[in-house]
């Protein structure tokens, strides 16, 4: 395991400096722009949208009953990270007026009823658990 | 009033431990940090094969066939750079907390640190890079000064090279984490000294995110991979093209970005075939009545969209006998383009070769529209739709 270690730890550092060499004849307007993206992207997630997650979560864990919380959870998690996925299509940015045969789709629509599908589906999962725990819980009939 | 010290402002900033869910842990982040490992060399091997086709080595004996490999291994570098979204930000989440753990004690130590530290900060940054910048660019938004395809090309390397120094730095924490339950607390990670991941119906289990992080995955997958894959296309709602447009096909660049109008619309258009400095001319009925062939092919763009079409037109093959060309020539292609890149391309003497290699004329039965390349356009197998040169005013063969 040793040897497996060294070999790829060799690797990556030949590899990443290779990444590094081929910009060696960038101009200086683009390495600043290439940077600004490269740190933007670690301060926009470190920053922004993993304290923001982890704001959402103590705030559900406090707001949502109990039988909601997996569900919900579960259901952010897709609706989330899709969101982001989708972030240019719903952006309205992109493409070129003249060209109507790129971004040509109701993305919006589409997201709404995406979030929709979503809430409703953790909404009922929940409600199910509930009902379930409850009748399971309730003495027996007979 | 005192001003508050170092040590006021670090109990301030959150340890690892102070965070609630019990849903990390070492399982997690081994499972899905190995599906994104995955989806990274495959991102990786079809980037730098697609790099291969704008520019292609001597040793490298690239061709026509088969005819759909390079629709294929660009749709699914595409495809899999949008399935890899979802897995790297279940990943981050996995891992936030480890953020936040203090610096070591003692010189040593705080080296071992700071240089893991600054590989993963290579690695984040660089794979968001990628995947943000790949992202942007299929919607065709550039709201950067770089030149993409050699930044993205060149930050590849600083992933993959950053995620080799990853997995040789974590690999025994992987194996052990791979060899045992998702759920078990065995690992070096301190969110789970304070916290068991048993059944409890209240809150998200690690599985349970697990297997979220990959259906999130498949599902960004499945709704955009229609712009590529024909029976998906009315699933994929989310897809940058739908796969329609005039003649039946999307359209990359029009004819007026191209600033190609004026010159592709001249009645008096001749295209001219350069053969050792003899230059033979024909204008677009004498192209029309030489032997048309119509072959199936794909458009393949480098965005990661792609879709077949019936053209019809002349074997470029055909077109240089015919000046007296020699057999096996390499051609370079000249359009009337005057804006953008790839305004001019090489057709390698493989293709050239291959009677479905075409000037083309026709599309779908129908004559070009100007925004497909009218008067005449190549069309070939196996190549990157840029490489596709519309709008055609001249072909120089090489010697």
């Amino acid at each position: 395991m040793r040897a497996v270690r060294a070999a790829l730890l060799a690797a990556g550092v030949a590899a990443g400096l290779w990444g590094v060499w081929l910009m060696r004849d960038f101009t200086s307007d683009r390495l600043v722009s290439a940077g600004t993206w490269l740190a933007g992207g670690i301060v926009l997630h470190d920053a922004v949208l993993a304290p923001l997650t982890v704001a959402i979560g103590v705030v559900a864990v406090r707001l949502l009953p109990g039988y909601f919380r997996a569900p919900m959870g579960l259901a952010f998690l897709v609706w989330a990270t899709l969101t982001i996925v989708f972030v240019p299509v719903l952006s309205g940015q992109g493409g070129k007026p003249d060209n109507d045969t790129i971004l040509n789709r109701p993305y919006v629509e589409s997201w709404l009823v995406m979030t929709a599908l979503l809430l409703v589906a953790a909404a009922a999962v929940g409600l199910l658990r509930r009902s379930r725990a409850t009748r399971a819980a309730a003495p027996d009939p007979k | 009033m005192r001003l508050p010290t170092v040590d006021d402002v670090e109990k301030l900033i959150p340890r690892p431990e102070d965070f609630e869910s019990r849903a990390r842990g070492t399982g997690l982040t081994a499972r899905v940090g190995t599906a994104l490992g995955i989806a990274f060399a495959i991102c990786f091997l079809t980037g730098i094969w697609s790099h291969l086709q704008y520019d292609p080595p001597g040793w490298l004996p690239l061709g026509p066939q088969p005819t759909q490999l390079y629709r294929i291994t660009q749709g699914t570098h595409v495809i899999t750079g949008i399935a890899s979204i979802p897995l790297i930000l279940v990943k981050l989440w996995s891992v936030f907390p480890r953020l936040f753990i203090r610096p070591p004690r003692g010189p040593r130590a705080l080296l071992v640190e700071a240089l893991e530290r600054a590989s993963i900060g290579a690695l984040v940054g660089s794979s968001i890079f990628m995947l943000a910048s790949g992202l942007l660019n299929i919607a065709q938004w550039y709201p950067w000064d770089f030149s993409f395809r050699a930044t993205h090309y060149a930050v590849a390397w600083v992933a993959i090279g950053s995620l080799l120094v990853h997995i040789a730095v974590k690999l025994p924490v992987i194996r052990q984490a791979l060899g045992a339950p998702i759920s078990d607390a065995v690992d070096d990670d301190p969110a789970d000294d304070v916290h068991d991941d048993h059944d409890d119906p209240e809150s998200l289990t690690r599985r349970t995110v697990m297997l979220g992080a990959f259906a999130s995955a498949g599902l960004a997958a499945l709704l955009t991979a229609g712009q590529t894959v024909p029976f998906l296309r009315k699933i994929s709602v989310f897809a940058v093209r739908d796969g329609e447009g005039p003649q039946g096909l999307p359209i990359n660049r029009t004819a007026k970005a191209a600033g190609a109008v004026e010159a592709a619309s001249d009645p008096s258009f001749v295209l001219e075939i350069i053969v050792d400095g003899v230059t033979t001319t024909l204008d677009r009925d004498q192209l029309a009545a030489l032997p048309q062939r119509t072959h199936e092919l794909p458009i393949a763009c480098v965005e990661g969209w792609s879709r077949s079409a019936s053209w019809t037109g002349v074997a470029v093959r055909d077109l240089l006998e015919m000046a007296g060309a020699p057999g096996r020539s390499e051609v370079l292609v000249r359009s009337m383009q005057t804006k953008g890149a790839f305004g001019t391309s090489v057709l390698p003497a493989r293709f050239v070769e291959d009677h479905r290699t075409l000037l083309a004329l026709q599309l779908n039965g129908e004559d070009l529209s100007l925004d497909h390349g009218f008067p005449c356009r190549i069309i070939a197998p196996n190549r990157p739709g840029v490489l596709q040169t519309k709008w055609v005013r001249q072909i120089e063969v090489r010697s």
